[in-house]
């Protein structure tokens, strides 16, 4: 799930003929455009048949699975890019997922959907009720969104696990800006979405 | 059955081979097909595609010739027989042996050629293929009159219907072929040229594999060839992986499922494009 303006800077980000791994890859549109501009060598993880089917149709190379249970059986550094495109928040145990992720690929680029938001924030605030808005557009009790974390969360969590912000940037619907730093308290309150590049620390 | 076997004549002695004939294994017969690809001067098969026991020649051919095979897909397959497989044939094997026409395997200048011990096989091997939801949905307790025998007539449909199929088989089927080809597939262990290690069978392969598997299948079930995408991963090999939806059991490779004739036509169109194999109807 990528939209248009994510699916260029993702290909921005990467290196040519590189090889990527696309978790929760959809339709497999991310990795046909990266075939094109960047002549990847791609593999993607798709959970729904549809899914999976449409991905063989383009000639991609993809596994029925999930990020919770499928990454394990990837070596070490298999993959030079792991993408994890708005999927985090709704993987059972984000931190293995975030772990395995950066022992099979050596670069990973991670968006998240911001949940410190102004318009998520008021809702709890004035309304008192479980914010929804275009992007978490599905009542809490249907939502597959059973993580969802603000900005500062996610910087907390790479802390935790020793895990380096190369590059931090926000989404928000029309313009992707590069940020200087991850965090700043405008950025967690502004931003609706994120897309970080993360690596291990050596 | 099959190019030579049981029921063939041995030129040295004038009669059928009988229990004569040697044992052979999955990669006998791949080596077999190798010989005749050699023979046709084909460099290289765009696909080597087969179900069951047609998926373990599909495995040994990319671990075997790997350059050879350009696609390798499995369908509702293994890289070694189970014991609850192996458990299943022998029940089989056990109904022709015991067949008093069986005769040790020298039935063939008599009428009844062990053709009940064969039939039972056959009705086993049939349950096997199937699902229990298939059996329920085709048959449910339908009789086959209106009224029971209180006796042990078929009075089910379910009765008819594996007496017809065991019937029907050992019109086409030769009983000791049937013991030969089971243990064919039973001896397979692909590991077993590998060290007990699977990913070692595909080490460096550059074959593009697409494994397939039916949510209803419990003899080939999905676990089965999620040990071998695990194997591919391991060797980071070109492997794609789909978990069908389907009721009908094992025999769903054999059916007309329509999600499963999709993503095999999805994927070798897809496969052939990369090729450069141009599709005609474009």
């Amino acid at each position: 799930m990528t939209n248009k303006l994510n699916e260029n800077l993702i290909s921005n980000l990467i290196l040519e003929k590189s090889k990527v791994l696309d978790i929760g890859c959809g339709n497999g549109h991310l990795l046909k455009f990266l075939e094109k501009t960047k002549y990847i060598n791609g593999q993607g993880i798709e959970i729904s048949q549809k899914g999976v089917q449409e991905c063989l149709t383009k000639g991609l190379s993809v596994i029925q699975g999930n990020a919770d249970t499928d990454l394990i059986h990837f070596s070490n550094n298999a993959f030079d890019y792991v993408v994890l495109s708005r999927t985090l928040q709704a993987t059972h145990k984000p931190k293995n997922v975030l772990t395995e992720m950066l022992r099979i690929g050596r670069k990973c680029i991670v968006s998240i959907p911001n949940f410190g938001y102004w318009k998520c924030r008021l809702q709890i605030l004035f309304y008192g009720t479980m914010p929804m808005t275009k992007s978490l557009s599905i009542p809490w009790y249907e939502t597959e969104n059973i993580h969802l974390c603000t900005i500062k969360d996610f910087i907390k969590i790479c802390k935790l696990l020793n895990i380096v912000i190369e590059e931090t940037y926000t989404n928000n619907d029309h313009t992707i800006k590069k940020l200087a730093h991850p965090y700043s308290y405008w950025h967690n309150l502004l931003s609706k979405e994120s897309i970080f590049v993360i690596k291990k620390k050596k | 059955m099959g190019t030579t076997g049981p029921s063939s004549i041995n030129p040295k002695i004038g009669k059928e081979y009988g229990m004569n004939f040697p044992i052979f294994t999955i990669k006998d017969i791949v080596n077999l097909q190798l010989k005749l690809i050699d023979h046709l001067e084909i460099e290289q098969l765009f696909s080597v595609i087969g179900g069951s026991m047609g998926g373990m020649q599909v495995l040994q051919w990319s671990a075997s010739y790997p350059e050879r095979v350009y696609t390798a897909i499995p369908i509702a397959a293994s890289y070694r027989h189970s014991a609850q497989n192996i458990a299943f044939h022998e029940v089989g094997r056990q109904a022709i042996m015991n067949d008093p026409n069986w005769l040790e395997g020298n039935y063939y200048k008599t009428n009844n050629k062990a053709k009940h011990g064969l039939s039972v096989a056959r009705m086993i091997a049939h349950i096997t293929y199937l699902s229990e939801g298939a059996f329920q949905k085709k048959f449910g307790r339908d009789l086959q009159s209106k009224v029971l025998s209180w006796g042990f007539d078929a009075d089910f449909q379910v009765e008819s219907y594996l007496r017809h199929q065991g019937s029907s088989f050992v019109e086409r089927f030769d009983a000791n072929s049937y013991l030969y080809i089971t243990r064919a597939m039973d001896y397979f262990d692909l590991t077993n040229e590998f060290n007990s290690n699977l990913s070692l069978a595909f080490k460096n392969t550059k074959c593009r594999f697409l494994l397939i598997t039916f949510t209803s299948d419990w003899l080939f079930p999905t676990s089965e060839s999620l040990n071998i995408v695990k194997a591919l991963n391991q060797t980071a090999a070109d492997v794609s992986f789909i978990e069908i939806v389907s009721e009908k059991g094992h025999d769903s490779f054999l059916l007309k499922v329509e999600e499963f004739y999709k993503t095999l036509t999805g994927f070798i169109a897809g496969a052939a494009s990369k090729k450069g194999i141009n599709n005609k109807d474009d």
